[in-house]
């Protein structure tokens, strides 16, 4: 039970939801780049949360079905097409041994999710299937999928005689965690109170253009410059996905999935994980604004998004029940 | 660092993980696994802190497991830099190899790649700013020296540090089950070795 890949994409990696209980000896989790996306194509394939997922940036691969297959596609809307016919993001497909999944042309978001049910059958290294492409271990060879690749599943029961009900995820849910796109709230970090006042108030009100020196480890973000208060000697200290940085030119960076475990220069804020998605879904030449909120509320906003995705996960389960026998 | 040991044989529901920096130590949770396991009174964060901070209190007369004698690491002095930063402090190379070797290290953290432990101080003597433009590339097993810090790439990366020589020891291997070398706070003595025994010992 595979599937194979026919032509290579530019960067199509197998993630889950990221390695946990490593970052002291330098290894980051790693992990979906957008995690709402990663864990909604689980559930719409009946999968828990954390089974290993496809993540596929534009060019996207193309896919061949050697056998009959459950999968999702979420994240981006690149324009799927499975035998030449356009399928719907979000929700649940059924494919057919021998057909053939294209990725058309990107038109929105930046990082699409294939999961399939019963998960990708791939490396796991301590404890996640996630890729680690600098070491080179976890997910598919601990590399991006190239031409000829197989990637095994477990065998979908003959679900074709069965009438089921699709699962999708309605467009009220994204609508709140994908919009307003550019608006990416944050918290103040430990350095934020190195900036001068006036600084912080820029912080708030410059736009924060993102580069195209971007990638999983992080995206490098054009704006007027900032300074802290004083110049600075920093001791590396722990940083982690969202955290914003400030370099010794003024501009920033904010450190994504792939980022180093610590670092040396000033922490000025950290996005809250709740706006992480948007954020993996933004691509270079978007403009971002960034809003300073309290630590209540950025709880309050991630504890919402949690149910929501508890409420799918149990939405989903209850359409698949039938053909996935998930009691 | 004994906080570190604390929190990981006594934690709270929903702590994940900590990372040890020099002057830090910060800590990892799950949000939703610790508001499903405590009255949180106002946020989570509080929680943390408060469980932090009376962690941080019973630490009075706690006294470290960690007591592991320092780890010999055998390292050959033949770095591109050795020459160049015994000119500096106007030392021979000999001298060099015998002050690094002659003080023990400790590992204060392990950050920027996978592996890579930050060590210090070294003597006052041998301490060498970073290199105005760094490597492009800098083989895995070499033993540097930033400031007053020294460390081994565990990997081929782009590295700034003053190479002074390389260790045959694999310092980072994800076949292995414990992959990392290096916990922070262990304690490092270097041991030179000829090009004969790098040969004999080489990992890599």
């Amino acid at each position: 039970m595979s599937i194979k890949i026919i032509r290579a994409g530019i960067l199509a990696t197998v993630q889950d939801s990221g390695r946990t209980g490593f970052r002291s000896i330098g290894v980051g989790s790693a992990g979906a780049m957008d995690l709402f996306a990663m864990k909604a194509s689980n559930y719409l394939c009946g999968n828990d949360g954390n089974e290993a997922v496809i993540e596929i940036n534009f060019p996207a691969p193309e896919i061949l079905f050697e056998q009959d297959a459950i999968v999702s596609i979420t994240g981006a809307d690149f324009s799927a097409n499975i035998n030449d016919n356009p399928v719907l993001p979000w929700r649940t497909l059924l494919v057919k041994k021998g057909s053939v999944l294209k990725f058309k042309r990107p038109v929105s978001g930046a990082r699409a999710y294939l999961a399939v049910s019963g998960g990708w059958q791939s490396g796991k290294w301590l404890g996640s299937y996630s890729t680690h492409l600098k070491l080179s271990v976890g997910g598919h060879s601990g590399r991006a999928l190239q031409k000829d690749d197989t990637i095994s599943f477990p065998a979908a029961n003959n679900f074709f005689g069965n009438k089921i009900l699709p699962a999708f995820i309605p467009g009220a849910e994204l609508e709140k965690v994908y919009q307003p796109a550019n608006n990416i709230r944050c918290l103040p970090a430990p350095e934020y109170a190195m900036l001068t006042e006036s600084n912080k108030r820029k912080l708030e009100q410059l736009q924060f253009v993102i580069s195209h020196q971007s990638d999983r480890m992080g995206y490098r973000l054009k704006n007027e410059p900032l300074m802290p208060e004083q110049p600075f000697e920093l001791l590396s200290s722990a940083v982690d996905m969202g955290t914003i940085q400030l370099l010794p030119d003024g501009t920033t960076i904010i450190l994504m999935a792939d980022h180093q475990t610590t670092g040396g220069y000033p922490r000025v804020a950290t996005v809250i994980k709740t706006d992480l998605p948007k954020l993996a879904q933004a691509s270079p030449g978007q403009a971002l604004n960034f809003t300073m909120i309290c630590l209540a509320e950025a709880e309050t906003c991630y504890t919402n998004m949690q149910r929501s995705l508890e409420e799918i996960k149990q939405a989903c389960h209850l359409n698949l029940k039938m053909i996935l026998s998930l009691d | 660092m004994a906080l570190q040991e604390v929190l990981q044989q006594k934690h709270f529901k929903g702590f994940i993980e900590t990372v040890p920096a020099y002057a830090s130590l910060a800590i990892f949770y799950d949000m939703v696994k610790v508001t499903a396991n405590y009255p949180i009174h106002t946020t989570v964060y509080d929680f943390v802190r408060d469980f932090t901070e009376q962690s941080l209190n019973a630490l009075v007369g706690f006294s470290s497991q960690h007591t592991k004698p320092p780890i010999s690491l055998p390292v050959h002095y033949n770095g591109e830099d050795l020459i160049g930063l015994a000119n500096l402090h106007h030392l021979s190379a000999e001298e060099v190899i015998k002050i690094h070797t002659g003080k023990i290290v400790r590992v204060f953290m392990i950050g920027f790649l996978p592996g890579f432990a930050y060590m210090g101080k070294v003597d006052d003597r041998i301490a060498t700013a970073r290199l105005v433009s760094p490597r492009a590339v800098v083989k895995p097993g070499s033993v540097g020296i930033a400031g007053s810090q020294t460390g081994i790439y565990p990997l081929a990366s782009p590295g700034g540090w003053q190479l002074i020589g390389q260790t045959p020891i694999k310092i980072f291997d994800s076949k292995k089950e414990t992959p990392c070398f290096f916990q922070a706070g262990d304690l490092v003595q270097f041991v030179a070795i000829s090009k004969k025994e790098f040969d004999q010992l080489n990992e890599y």
